[in-house]
């Protein structure tokens, strides 16, 4: 019995454990051969096989930066990027379709028409407004790749895509619209290729509204839906800043409209007018004549597509009287009242001074030598002043140094040192010739004295508004001291005299106090050979006088006709009571200033 | 094999005790042998609910992968469309804003004001409320006073014109979008106005009577 169980055990139980091991072994060779291709494919990637898969099924998208926009003070928009289409064609596929389907409602029921080609390429020319032929010609080809129409509004991408015409593709594209056109034109420029600037603001301030490019890298299915659990890189774009100008759109309006009407009634060359606030330097309007509409710059000619106001340094003429009797009070060698007295005609060091008007011989005060414009008594109060001094207060009142306001091309004027002058220009500085500078040049001396002797540098650009909205005021850059506060008022007081006893009177504003002077000047040709073509006529001013809040300069290059006749007093009268208004400026109290011009 | 079943076994007695294989010298060496027991079987447990659990459990699994999946895909597709919705939203958004900025252009306004017969005035006057003071010399302005020059509208492309030269029509008619324009008949339910019947027009003109300025053809 007991070699019996014995032998079973040995006969029968062993087969068992053998076939359980054998089978485990053939188990786990299986897994084993599994497991390594499982390794390889997954683990080293022999072949590429997940690398291929996965590339194929990822899909870079750039996502472009919006660029900024530009707007005015107020918020009006001068340049803004919105969403246009190109409607693309491949020619083959619409040349080799006869007819296609369409679903369309039929009686109130969706059924599929066929269209045959023509009929739809007769849609779709009307869609785009252009003739049947020209389409049809456009369609048929044999290009992959052919712009039908180009900068559609999305409206008529949406009627378009609605056509389903065959091998007709949109593409969406970002066009650069001005809503005000040649309003500010200049200043706000435009751009090349639809990206990069070319002029104006859109060219200096390209690197800030332009911005960063952003990327997304993610994975899609064949049915062209996004995986959800797979790779999803996401770069944001950072879109450009927009810039906030010191401009008023209305007022610039106003300005260029005035300025462009005395232009064309005195067939003159160019005019400007600047409007600035005296109290931060902020430019309100700054206005050229024929200015560019951004939208379409190629309709006005080249020399018109810049900011002259800044750009063109002329001789500004009797304007700078100013500066020599401000430095002269300054340097307490003259004071508004002192008695000068004027022959018809003034030599000194052999050059012989005369006036724009005959007279004999005058007993003046300083105030009337600036209010009757007199470059007789000019150069008699100013040769007190060393060749040097006339030179440094030239210098002092930024003549030479350019104003940086953010616009390219911007003059610093022509000021050569004070030994390099000849005889007679060492005396023809004190009026403004033999010296050039751009009229906010002019505007910014000016200023100075409106602001009680604190020299502020213009701004245009406001501030800089980022993508989430915060806004980035731009500091106002370092201001100076150029003459006392009581020369500045003295001096104020002589340039309102000049409006109310002097020449000037057509510069008056009913309920406002204003200063201002004028300048002729002889312009020399622009081919730069000798002689003079013609007159630069100005008008600077101020208001109200009892505590100056603008200032306004038109300027109007080589007008036909008798120099004598012209006047900008309207212009001028016309764009600073629009400027009071729109600022609400309070008419000005106290009584106005009336220093006798004739000396007892 | 339970434990009890184990202590119960009788693994030898005294009287038959035999001996132990290695422990007696010289004997020949024989193959011990395991003991025989009777082998108690474990009571066979009910496997039918356990495969129904599984199975169970299977279909439910697989019930919320399906459900996941339709309902991860569905959002997919809400998303596309959501976004296609925005997308054309926000072109609404900017093509009205376009509109009105083109109506505002100082220039179209000015042209606006002058088609209305509004006349600028050039001699204005101010009163001061606190003083009664009276300052300036108002003047009433006068029609056909010289209106100066006219700054050139803004040539924004695909922007109608303000003041239009040759139709009476408000510019805005031909503007509706292409899918207000069927839908707004019927929002207004007038007493059926007399409908001046327009000769069917080759040309679509959606709504307006001036057909869309020519586009330029790229290498025409």
């Amino acid at each position: 019995m007991a070699q019996n169980t014995g032998r079973a055990r040995t006969g029968k139980t062993p087969s068992a454990t053998r076939r359980l091991r054998l089978g485990l072994g053939l188990m786990l060779t299986l897994l084993l051969v599994v497991g390594g291709k499982l390794f390889l494919v997954q683990g080293l990637d022999v072949g590429g096989m997940a690398e291929a898969a996965l590339k194929n099924r990822l899909k870079p998208i750039e996502l472009p930066a919006e660029r900024g926009s530009i707007l005015d003070a107020d918020g009006t928009v001068l340049a803004s990027s919105v969403i246009r289409y190109n409607v693309v064609v491949d020619q083959t596929v619409n040349t080799n379709t006869e007819t296609f389907p369409r679903l369309e409602k039929v009686d109130g029921k969706d059924t599929i028409v066929k269209i045959p080609r023509d009929q739809g390429i007769e849609e779709l020319a009307t869609v785009l407004g252009m003739k049947q032929d020209d389409l049809k010609a456009a369609l048929t080809g044999t290009s992959r790749y052919y712009i039908v129409a180009k900068d559609i509004r999305p409206d008529v991408e949406d009627r378009v895509s609605k056509l389903q015409v065959p091998g007709i593709v949109t593409e969406g594209t970002s066009k650069r619209v001005y809503p005000n056109g040649s309003v500010a034109g200049g200043i706000v420029g435009f751009l090349k290729d639809g990206t990069t600037g070319q002029a104006g603001l859109e060219q200096t301030q390209d690197a800030v509204l332009k911005g960063t490019a952003g990327k997304r890298l993610f994975e899609i299915g064949a049915d062209g839906l996004r995986i959800p659990v797979g790779v999803d890189q996401f770069t944001p774009a950072v879109d450009g800043k927009d810039i906030k100008l010191t401009l008023n759109s209305d007022l610039q309006y106003f300005a260029q409209q005035a300025i462009q009407s005395q232009k064309d009634k005195l067939s003159a060359e160019w005019g400007i007018i600047v409007v600035a606030d005296a109290k931060n330097g902020n430019i309100i309007a700054m206005a050229d004549t024929d200015a560019p509409d951004p939208n379409d710059p190629g309709k006005v000619a080249a020399k018109d597509r810049g900011v002259r106001a800044v750009t063109a340094a002329y001789e500004p003429g009797s304007v700078e009287k100013m500066i020599t009797a401000a430095s002269a009070i300054e340097e307490g060698i003259a004071r508004p009242l002192d008695k000068f007295i004027i022959p018809p005609t003034y030599t000194v060091d052999g050059q012989t001074f005369t006036d724009a008007f005959e007279h004999g011989t005058e007993k003046r005060t300083l105030a009337g030598i600036v209010g009757y414009s007199m470059n007789t008594g000019t150069v008699m109060v100013g040769q007190r002043l060393s060749k040097e001094k006339r030179h440094d207060w030239l210098q002092k009142f930024g003549i030479g140094e350019a104003p940086d306001i953010g616009l390219p091309a911007e003059s610093k004027g022509i000021l050569i040192p004070a030994d390099q002058w000849d005889g007679r220009q060492q005396y023809t500085v004190l009026f403004g010739q033999g010296v050039a500078q751009s009229t906010l040049q002019t505007v910014r001396a000016y200023q100075s004295i409106a602001n009680d002797g604190v020299m502020l540098q213009p701004r245009l650009i406001d501030s800089y508004i980022n993508p989430d909205g915060s806004e980035e005021k731009v500091p106002a850059k370092p201001s100076r001291q150029v003459v006392s506060k009581k020369t500045a008022k003295q001096v104020r007081d002589i340039l309102e005299s000049a409006v109310t006893e002097g020449e000037i009177k057509d510069a008056a504003i009913d309920g406002y106090r204003v200063g201002a002077k004028t300048g002729t000047s002889e312009s020399p040709c622009d081919d730069g050979k000798s002689g003079f073509c013609g007159y630069t006529a100005s008008m600077v001013g101020m208001a109200p006088m009892d505590d100056p809040r603008f200032i306004v300069e038109v300027v109007l290059q080589r007008p036909k006709g008798s120099i004598y006749g012209i006047t900008n007093g309207p212009v001028f009268r016309s764009v600073m009571s629009q400027t009071l208004r729109t600022y609400n400026v309070e008419p000005s109290t106290g009584k106005p200033v009336r220093l006798p011009q004739y000396a007892k | 094999m339970s434990t009890a079943a184990v202590n119960s076994f009788p693994v030898a007695t005294a009287a038959t005790a035999r001996a132990l294989p290695g422990l007696q010298p010289g004997a020949p060496v024989r193959k011990s042998r395991t003991p025989l027991s009777v082998v108690r079987s474990v009571p066979r447990k009910r496997r039918a609910p356990f495969v129904v659990m599984c199975f169970g459990i299977l279909a439910v699994a697989l019930m919320a992968v399906l459900v996941l999946n339709i309902s991860v895909s569905s959002a997919q597709y809400q998303l596309v469309e959501l976004r296609a919705q925005q997308s054309t939203l926000t072109k609404q958004n900017q093509d009205l804003t376009q509109q009105v900025q083109n109506f505002d252009a100082p220039q179209n306004l000015a042209a606006k004001a002058t088609e209305l017969g509004m006349v600028a005035s050039t001699g204005k006057g101010q009163i001061d409320l606190s003083t009664l003071a009276v300052t300036g010399k108002a003047k009433p302005a006068v029609k056909g006073d010289a209106a100066g020059a006219v700054i050139a509208a803004p040539a924004v492309a695909g922007q109608v014109n303000v003041v239009p030269s040759a139709s009476r029509n408000e510019p805005l008619l031909n503007r509706k979008p292409a899918a207000a324009t069927p839908a707004a008949a019927p929002t207004v339910p007038v007493a059926k106005a007399p409908v001046v019947r327009v000769p069917a027009l080759s040309v679509n003109l959606y709504g307006g009577s001036v057909p869309a300025p020519a586009q330029k053809v790229p290498g025409k």
